[in-house]
């Protein structure tokens, strides 16, 4: 019990460290692609430290609390979430509540955008849901392929069936695909960054942020980018140890991180249009597979 | 470059954040503008320093008034310069927003920005080479450090000096005032 409460206060402090120096890695990693030298891999800590000393200016009551539910929505998103066999919150159908929470974040996002009231705002938060609606279907065909195939929505269980290099990835090929297929769009990076598209929409739902709300977003973006990676991890790579855990999420991050270096943005059209298409048929198939032999 | 020392980011890790991620508004006022892509890009890759241009003044906290500043241009750099949160820092490239440059007789370019919104630091030149920048932001790091780069606070406490001088030039300002009028030392 006392072990469990410990675990509640140290895992999301063990994804904040790590989502921070994902920021960090990928300024780096995009600079060195781009043949530059890029800023030191601390510099996401120094803009932190920055925006928390800035002053900042509020909207509104609802403007404060939507980021706050959205940062909370990630952090228990975070307990559920098995990383390295640890998670404290975990019960028997916690894959379901896992999927439910992640509606928080973007909700609070879109609560939080609606009092500030700038038309940007209001773009980048259509685009959002338009884009969630894109990626959500061939995200819950490969879940529920997971589902079927391990006969459990409890993801303890199904990182457990994938002990000994059994990983998920071996009998369900065609779902995994499509989740990468779809991972630049949920964590928001190139070819899928229309939500947040600087030259367009002046950053999106983030226009309004300044200062600490702006400190809070990025520590909801680096919770939000553990989460994506995590998940991939727990259904597709066999979980591990948490040491193995981080390099297989760090492996899975870099891939992820070289088609955003090189790849130029989608229109929300031409992202639908993917989403639906590609991945939510290599899922399909995956699941009627996954149906008959499991 | 004192980024890595930890003792004073113990001391002062206020000072140092501003000093070492100074987020640019990416605001093109006139023909200076063409400098800034090669130094935010790979030729003298400007986020080394932790210099970034965004999208949005709510979330800058460094201003570059590139070049000429028209009329038109003076009354959106305003409204700019106001939205950016505290504290703030702003830098004249080239010589027209210096003393007008070649534009010394023009009806429509202002000759003195510092008259308007209090500036921190001048780059002089017509055009100040990509390098000029990083000079510039070397200088502005000292000011930060000695506690010379203030020009957010002599906007509060000058507000009235600045508004009317923002007044004379446009008549009736359609936003209202951003601080009292009424101030100790006009």
């Amino acid at each position: 019990m006392v072990i469990k409460a410990v675990w509640i206060i140290v895992l999301p402090i063990i994804a904040f460290i790590i989502g921070v120096f994902f920021l960090g890695l990928s300024r780096k990693v995009i600079a060195r692609i781009h043949r530059r030298y890029g800023p030191p891999i601390y510099q996401p800590v120094i803009d932190l430290i920055k925006l928390m000393n800035q002053k900042s200016i509020s909207h509104g009551r609802l403007f404060d609390m939507g980021v706050i539910l959205s940062l909370a929505g990630s952090i228990v998103l975070v307990l559920f979430i098995p990383f390295g066999g640890i998670a404290p919150l975990s019960g028997s159908g916690d894959f379901l509540v896992v999927l439910y929470l992640m509606l928080l974040a973007p909700l609070g996002v879109a609560l939080s955008g609606g009092e500030g009231a700038n038309p940007n705002i209001s773009i980048g938060i259509s685009r959002k849901m338009m884009l969630s609606l894109g990626y959500e279907v061939p995200l819950l065909f490969s879940i529920l392929a997971v589902m079927t195939y391990y006969k459990t929505t409890s993801l303890v269980e199904i990182t457990k069936a994938q002990q000994h290099l059994s990983w998920g990835v071996i009998y369900l090929p065609l779902p995994a695909i499509a989740y990468f297929m779809i991972l630049p769009a949920m964590l928001g990076i190139r070819p899928f960054d229309i939500v947040s598209a600087p030259q367009e929409i002046s950053s999106g739902p983030s226009v309004e942020y300044g200062g600490r709300y702006l400190a809070l977003m990025t520590v909801e973006h680096a919770f939000h980018t553990f989460i994506v990676l995590a998940l991939f991890v727990d259904l597709f790579l066999g979980g591990g140890n948490p040491f193995t855990f981080f390099v297989k999420m760090l492996v899975v991050f870099l891939l992820g991180l070289f088609i955003h270096a090189v790849f130029p943005r989608f229109r929300i059209d031409q992202a639908i249009k993917y989403c639906w298409k590609w991945p939510s048929i290599l899922a399909l198939a995956g699941l009627v597979i996954a149906y008959v032999v499991a | 470059m004192d980024r890595t020392s930890i003792k004073k980011w113990f001391k002062a890790p206020d000072k140092m954040g501003h000093k070492y991620s100074l987020w640019a508004v990416y605001f093109c006022t006139g023909c200076g503008i063409i400098e800034v892509p090669p130094v935010i890009t790979s030729r003298w890759d400007a986020e080394r320093f932790g210099v970034i241009p965004v999208a949005t003044p709510r979330q800058a906290n460094l201003f570059l008034i590139t070049g000429y500043v028209s009329l038109k241009t003076l009354k959106a750099i305003i409204r700019t310069y106001e939205l950016m949160p505290d504290p703030k820092y702003t830098v004249g490239f080239g010589s027209c927003p210096i003393n007008g440059g070649m534009y010394w007789d023009s009806y429509n370019t202002i000759k003195h920005l510092d008259k308007y919104i209090p500036v921190d630091g001048w780059i002089s030149g017509c055009m100040p080479r990509p390098e000029a920048i990083f000079i510039a932001v070397t200088h502005l790091w000292t000011m930060i450090d000695k506690g010379m780069a203030t020009g957010y606070i002599k906007y509060r406490e000058k507000y009235r000096y600045y508004r009317q001088n923002q007044e004379k030039l446009f008549g009736k300002l359609e936003w209202p005032p951003l601080y009292p009028m009424e101030d100790k030392n006009g």
